[in-house]
Protein backbone atom coordinates (compact mmCIF):
# COMPACT_ATOMS: atom_id res chain seq x y z
CA UNK A 1 0.00 0.00 0.00
CA UNK A 2 1.54 3.59 -1.19
CA UNK A 3 1.04 6.27 1.32
CA UNK A 4 2.35 10.07 0.55
CA UNK A 5 5.35 9.55 2.71
CA UNK A 6 6.58 6.71 0.73
CA UNK A 7 5.49 8.14 -2.89
CA UNK A 8 7.49 11.52 -1.77
CA UNK A 9 10.55 8.75 -0.70
CA UNK A 10 10.42 7.08 -3.94
CA UNK A 11 9.81 10.50 -6.02
CA UNK A 12 13.67 11.86 -3.95
CA UNK A 13 15.19 8.45 -4.83
CA UNK A 14 13.68 7.74 -8.30
CA UNK A 15 13.75 11.20 -9.57
CA UNK A 16 17.06 12.22 -8.40
CA UNK A 17 18.79 9.31 -10.61
CA UNK A 18 17.04 9.91 -13.18
CA UNK A 19 18.57 13.88 -12.78
CA UNK A 20 21.85 12.61 -11.41
CA UNK A 21 21.92 10.74 -14.47
CA UNK A 22 21.21 12.87 -16.89
CA UNK A 23 23.32 16.13 -15.90
CA UNK A 24 26.72 14.22 -14.43
CA UNK A 25 27.98 13.11 -17.76
CA UNK A 26 29.65 15.67 -19.75
CA UNK A 27 30.01 15.44 -24.03
CA UNK A 28 33.07 16.95 -24.68
CA UNK A 29 34.70 15.12 -22.01
CA UNK A 30 33.71 11.62 -23.13
CA UNK A 31 35.75 9.85 -25.30
CA UNK A 32 34.47 8.15 -28.68
CA UNK A 33 34.83 4.22 -27.50
CA UNK A 34 33.25 5.35 -24.08
CA UNK A 35 30.46 7.13 -25.51
CA UNK A 36 30.47 4.28 -27.88
CA UNK A 37 29.75 2.25 -24.61
CA UNK A 38 27.36 4.72 -23.58
CA UNK A 39 25.38 4.03 -26.38
CA UNK A 40 24.75 0.44 -26.15
CA UNK A 41 23.70 0.89 -22.38
CA UNK A 42 20.22 1.09 -23.18
CA UNK A 43 20.00 -2.22 -25.04
CA UNK A 44 21.99 -4.11 -22.08
CA UNK A 45 19.34 -3.33 -19.90
CA UNK A 46 16.19 -3.30 -21.81
CA UNK A 47 17.53 -6.96 -22.67
CA UNK A 48 17.66 -7.56 -19.23
CA UNK A 49 14.41 -6.15 -18.35
CA UNK A 50 12.45 -8.75 -21.44
CA UNK A 51 14.51 -11.60 -19.85
CA UNK A 52 13.26 -10.88 -16.34
CA UNK A 53 9.75 -9.96 -17.34
CA UNK A 54 9.72 -12.97 -19.35
CA UNK A 55 11.03 -15.48 -16.73
CA UNK A 56 10.89 -13.88 -13.02
CA UNK A 57 8.11 -14.24 -10.88
CA UNK A 58 8.93 -12.44 -8.24
CA UNK A 59 12.40 -13.57 -7.09
CA UNK A 60 12.70 -17.29 -8.84
CA UNK A 61 12.37 -18.09 -12.58
CA UNK A 62 8.84 -19.42 -13.61
CA UNK A 63 7.86 -20.62 -17.47
CA UNK A 64 4.72 -19.86 -18.29
CA UNK A 65 2.21 -18.19 -21.17
CA UNK A 66 4.39 -14.81 -21.12
CA UNK A 67 6.98 -17.27 -22.49
CA UNK A 68 4.40 -17.90 -26.10
CA UNK A 69 3.52 -14.35 -25.87
CA UNK A 70 7.03 -12.80 -26.58
CA UNK A 71 7.60 -15.66 -28.82
CA UNK A 72 4.61 -14.55 -30.75
CA UNK A 73 6.31 -11.05 -30.39
CA UNK A 74 9.76 -12.38 -31.85
CA UNK A 75 8.16 -13.73 -34.55
CA UNK A 76 6.25 -10.16 -35.49
CA UNK A 77 9.73 -8.80 -35.36
CA UNK A 78 10.97 -10.66 -37.37
CA UNK A 79 8.38 -10.55 -40.12
CA UNK A 80 8.72 -6.81 -39.61
CA UNK A 81 4.85 -6.18 -38.95
CA UNK A 82 3.93 -2.89 -37.18
CA UNK A 83 5.25 -2.27 -33.90
CA UNK A 84 1.38 -2.17 -32.12
CA UNK A 85 0.73 -5.51 -34.25
CA UNK A 86 3.36 -6.65 -32.17
CA UNK A 87 2.19 -5.72 -29.12
CA UNK A 88 -1.24 -6.80 -29.67
CA UNK A 89 -0.51 -9.91 -30.64
CA UNK A 90 1.83 -10.75 -27.75
CA UNK A 91 -1.39 -9.60 -25.74
CA UNK A 92 -3.73 -11.78 -27.23
CA UNK A 93 -1.47 -14.94 -27.52
CA UNK A 94 -0.70 -14.67 -23.90
CA UNK A 95 -4.30 -14.54 -23.04
CA UNK A 96 -5.73 -17.35 -25.04
CA UNK A 97 -2.70 -19.63 -23.69
CA UNK A 98 -3.84 -18.11 -19.85
CA UNK A 99 -7.98 -18.89 -21.06
CA UNK A 100 -7.15 -22.57 -22.41
CA UNK A 101 -5.01 -23.36 -19.44
CA UNK B 1 8.30 25.05 -32.94
CA UNK B 2 4.12 24.00 -32.94
CA UNK B 3 2.41 20.94 -31.10
CA UNK B 4 2.29 19.28 -34.13
CA UNK B 5 6.11 19.16 -33.74
CA UNK B 6 6.50 18.78 -31.00
CA UNK B 7 4.08 15.15 -31.33
CA UNK B 8 5.25 13.98 -34.38
CA UNK B 9 9.24 15.23 -35.12
CA UNK B 10 10.06 15.66 -38.95
CA UNK B 11 12.80 14.14 -40.51
CA UNK B 12 13.53 11.57 -37.53
CA UNK B 13 12.96 7.64 -37.52
CA UNK B 14 9.88 8.28 -34.86
CA UNK B 15 6.99 7.34 -36.65
CA UNK B 16 3.13 7.71 -36.13
CA UNK B 17 3.12 4.08 -36.08
CA UNK B 18 5.57 3.99 -32.93
CA UNK B 19 3.47 6.90 -31.29
CA UNK B 20 0.18 4.75 -31.00
CA UNK B 21 2.28 1.81 -29.94
CA UNK B 22 4.12 4.00 -27.14
CA UNK B 23 0.51 5.50 -26.37
CA UNK B 24 -0.86 1.35 -26.04
CA UNK B 25 1.19 0.10 -24.36
CA UNK B 26 1.56 2.41 -21.63
CA UNK B 27 -1.85 3.11 -21.61
CA UNK B 28 -2.80 -0.62 -20.52
CA UNK B 29 0.27 -0.93 -18.59
CA UNK B 30 -1.03 2.19 -16.40
CA UNK B 31 -4.12 0.73 -15.92
CA UNK B 32 -2.87 -2.52 -15.09
CA UNK B 33 -0.20 -1.31 -12.13
CA UNK B 34 -2.77 1.40 -10.92
CA UNK B 35 -5.16 -1.64 -10.24
CA UNK B 36 -3.11 -3.40 -9.04
CA UNK B 37 -1.99 -1.12 -6.17
CA UNK B 38 -5.79 0.09 -5.52
CA UNK B 39 -6.95 -2.99 -4.89
CA UNK B 40 -3.93 -3.50 -2.44
CA UNK B 41 -5.43 -0.90 -0.33
CA UNK B 42 -3.53 2.22 -1.97
CA UNK B 43 -5.75 5.47 -2.26
CA UNK B 44 -6.77 6.69 -5.68
CA UNK B 45 -5.91 10.33 -5.23
CA UNK B 46 -2.15 8.57 -3.55
CA UNK B 47 -1.59 6.54 -6.97
CA UNK B 48 -2.56 9.06 -9.25
CA UNK B 49 0.15 11.18 -7.69
CA UNK B 50 2.66 8.39 -7.47
CA UNK B 51 1.81 8.00 -11.66
CA UNK B 52 2.97 11.65 -11.57
CA UNK B 53 6.23 12.31 -9.78
CA UNK B 54 7.57 8.78 -8.97
CA UNK B 55 6.87 7.94 -12.72
CA UNK B 56 8.29 4.74 -12.57
CA UNK B 57 6.08 1.37 -11.93
CA UNK B 58 9.25 -0.57 -11.00
CA UNK B 59 9.85 1.38 -7.84
CA UNK B 60 6.30 1.06 -6.86
CA UNK B 61 5.44 -1.98 -7.41
CA UNK B 62 8.91 -3.42 -6.34
CA UNK B 63 7.90 -1.22 -2.73
CA UNK B 64 4.64 -2.98 -2.56
CA UNK B 65 6.23 -6.63 -2.90
CA UNK B 66 8.52 -6.00 -0.06
CA UNK B 67 6.24 -4.60 1.94
CA UNK B 68 3.00 -7.35 1.04
CA UNK B 69 5.81 -9.72 2.16
CA UNK B 70 6.73 -8.52 5.48
CA UNK B 71 9.24 -6.06 5.03
CA UNK B 72 9.57 -2.80 6.45
CA UNK B 73 8.76 0.63 4.77
CA UNK B 74 12.05 1.06 4.59
CA UNK B 75 12.93 -2.02 3.08
CA UNK B 76 10.36 -1.34 1.13
CA UNK B 77 11.47 2.18 0.10
CA UNK B 78 15.32 1.41 -0.06
CA UNK B 79 14.79 -1.79 -2.88
CA UNK B 80 12.25 1.14 -4.88
CA UNK B 81 15.18 3.51 -4.95
CA UNK B 82 17.59 0.28 -6.46
CA UNK B 83 15.24 -0.93 -9.02
CA UNK B 84 15.16 2.19 -10.43
CA UNK B 85 18.88 2.95 -11.25
CA UNK B 86 17.96 1.79 -14.92
CA UNK B 87 16.35 5.01 -15.04
CA UNK B 88 19.45 6.85 -14.04
CA UNK B 89 21.67 4.83 -16.64
CA UNK B 90 19.19 5.70 -19.46
CA UNK B 91 19.12 9.35 -17.97
CA UNK B 92 23.08 9.25 -18.57
CA UNK B 93 23.40 7.56 -22.03
CA UNK B 94 20.65 10.38 -23.50
CA UNK B 95 21.45 13.48 -21.51
CA UNK B 96 24.64 14.37 -23.12
CA UNK B 97 22.43 14.39 -26.54
CA UNK B 98 19.77 16.63 -25.30
CA UNK B 99 20.46 19.65 -24.83
CA UNK B 100 23.96 21.48 -23.42
CA UNK B 101 21.95 23.53 -20.82
CA UNK B 102 22.06 20.59 -17.51
CA UNK B 103 18.67 22.44 -15.87
CA UNK B 104 17.28 21.60 -18.81
CA UNK B 105 18.52 17.82 -19.20
CA UNK B 106 17.37 17.71 -15.57
CA UNK B 107 14.08 18.69 -16.51
CA UNK B 108 13.31 16.29 -19.46
CA UNK B 109 15.27 13.06 -17.35
CA UNK B 110 11.67 13.05 -15.94
CA UNK B 111 10.67 11.08 -18.66
CA UNK B 112 13.65 8.94 -19.28
CA UNK B 113 11.45 5.60 -19.63
CA UNK B 114 12.85 2.49 -21.64
CA UNK B 115 11.46 3.21 -25.27
CA UNK B 116 11.84 6.44 -24.90
CA UNK B 117 15.65 6.32 -24.27
CA UNK B 118 16.25 3.70 -26.69
CA UNK B 119 14.28 5.22 -29.62
CA UNK B 120 16.01 8.52 -29.69
CA UNK B 121 19.39 6.98 -29.37
CA UNK B 122 18.41 5.26 -32.90
CA UNK B 123 19.10 9.00 -34.27
CA UNK B 124 22.22 9.57 -35.92
CA UNK B 125 21.77 14.14 -35.35
CA UNK B 126 21.79 14.74 -31.72
CA UNK B 127 19.07 17.94 -32.02
CA UNK B 128 16.98 14.65 -33.69
CA UNK B 129 17.46 12.13 -30.96
CA UNK B 130 16.75 15.14 -28.62
CA UNK B 131 13.10 15.74 -30.99
CA UNK B 132 12.86 11.67 -30.76
CA UNK B 133 13.17 11.54 -26.96
CA UNK B 134 10.79 14.59 -25.78
CA UNK B 135 8.27 13.48 -28.78
CA UNK B 136 8.37 9.71 -26.96
CA UNK B 137 8.26 10.80 -23.73
CA UNK B 138 5.04 12.55 -24.27
CA UNK B 139 3.38 9.67 -26.38
CA UNK B 140 4.24 7.57 -23.40
CA UNK B 141 3.77 9.53 -19.75
CA UNK B 142 0.39 11.40 -20.63
CA UNK B 143 -0.96 8.07 -21.74
CA UNK B 144 0.49 6.37 -18.47
CA UNK B 145 -0.82 9.36 -16.68
CA UNK B 146 -4.39 9.37 -17.67
CA UNK B 147 -4.31 5.55 -17.14
CA UNK B 148 -3.39 6.17 -13.76
CA UNK B 149 -6.36 8.51 -13.26
CA UNK B 150 -9.08 5.59 -14.81
CA UNK B 151 -7.21 2.80 -13.27
CA UNK B 152 -7.49 3.98 -9.73
CA UNK B 153 -11.20 5.46 -10.24
CA UNK B 154 -12.58 1.71 -11.62
CA UNK B 155 -10.33 -0.51 -9.97
CA UNK B 156 -13.14 -1.86 -8.05
CA UNK B 157 -14.63 -3.17 -11.33
CA UNK B 158 -11.88 -4.26 -13.42
CA UNK B 159 -10.86 -7.94 -12.60
CA UNK B 160 -7.75 -9.94 -13.36
CA UNK B 161 -5.85 -7.53 -15.39
CA UNK B 162 -3.21 -10.46 -16.26
CA UNK B 163 -5.88 -12.18 -17.25
CA UNK B 164 -5.66 -9.90 -20.44
CA UNK B 165 -2.24 -10.62 -21.07
CA UNK B 166 -1.40 -7.12 -20.06
CA UNK B 167 1.74 -8.01 -18.18
CA UNK B 168 3.35 -9.11 -21.78
CA UNK B 169 2.73 -5.85 -23.64
CA UNK B 170 5.77 -4.13 -22.18
CA UNK B 171 8.31 -6.70 -22.97
CA UNK B 172 6.91 -7.31 -26.28
CA UNK B 173 7.45 -3.37 -27.19
CA UNK B 174 10.97 -3.66 -25.71
CA UNK B 175 11.53 -6.85 -27.75
CA UNK B 176 10.26 -5.15 -30.70
CA UNK B 177 11.87 -1.36 -30.00
CA UNK B 178 15.55 -3.34 -29.77
CA UNK B 179 15.00 -5.88 -32.42
CA UNK B 180 16.75 -3.65 -35.08
CA UNK B 181 20.42 -3.50 -33.11
CA UNK B 182 19.95 -7.88 -32.45
CA UNK B 183 20.63 -7.53 -36.46
CA UNK B 184 24.50 -7.06 -35.80
CA UNK B 185 27.21 -9.87 -34.15
CA UNK B 186 28.13 -7.28 -31.06
CA UNK B 187 24.21 -6.88 -30.62
CA UNK B 188 23.11 -10.12 -30.50
CA UNK B 189 26.25 -10.40 -28.11
CA UNK B 190 25.31 -7.68 -25.86
CA UNK B 191 21.83 -8.62 -25.55
CA UNK B 192 22.58 -11.96 -24.47
CA UNK B 193 25.00 -11.23 -22.47
CA UNK B 194 22.96 -9.00 -20.70
CA UNK B 195 19.87 -11.62 -20.40
CA UNK B 196 22.10 -14.21 -19.41
CA UNK B 197 23.83 -12.21 -16.60
CA UNK B 198 20.33 -10.81 -15.19
CA UNK B 199 18.58 -14.10 -15.15
CA UNK B 200 21.55 -16.17 -13.18
CA UNK B 201 21.52 -13.08 -10.53
CA UNK B 202 17.78 -13.67 -9.91
CA UNK B 203 16.77 -14.85 -6.56
CA UNK B 204 20.74 -14.35 -6.07
CA UNK B 205 21.04 -10.58 -5.18
CA UNK B 206 18.52 -8.20 -4.21
CA UNK B 207 15.65 -6.84 -6.67
CA UNK B 208 17.31 -4.35 -9.65
CA UNK B 209 20.69 -5.74 -9.05
CA UNK B 210 20.61 -8.35 -11.89
CA UNK B 211 19.39 -5.17 -14.42
CA UNK B 212 22.63 -2.78 -13.14
CA UNK B 213 24.95 -5.57 -13.95
CA UNK B 214 22.69 -6.71 -17.14
CA UNK B 215 23.65 -2.95 -18.16
CA UNK B 216 27.10 -3.81 -17.58
CA UNK B 217 26.93 -6.03 -20.37
CA UNK B 218 27.31 -2.86 -22.30
CA UNK B 219 31.21 -3.19 -22.18
CA UNK B 220 31.35 -5.78 -24.69
CA UNK B 221 30.93 -2.78 -27.00
CA UNK B 222 34.58 -1.90 -25.96
CA UNK B 223 35.76 -5.16 -27.44
CA UNK B 224 34.84 -5.04 -31.22
CA UNK B 225 34.43 -1.04 -32.05
CA UNK B 226 37.79 0.20 -31.10
CA UNK B 227 37.58 4.26 -32.70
Amino acid sequence: MLTWSVVGLLMIGVYGQRALGATLVDTNRVSLRWKHVLENVPLAIISGVVALQALARGQTLAVDARLIGLAVAALCAWRRLPILVTVVAAATATALVRAVS
Amino acid sequence: MTWTERLFPPETLFSKGEAATLAFTYFTAGLAVSVLHVTAGTDPITMIAAALIVNSATATLAYAAVVSSGGSTFAGVLSGWLVSTRFGLFAAAIGPRLWPERWKRAVASHMAFDPSVALAMREKDDVDARRSFVSAGLWLCVPWWLAAVVGSLVAERLGDVNALGLDVVLPALLLAIIWPQLQTRQGRLIAAGAAGAALALLGITPGGVPVLVAGGAALLALRSKAS
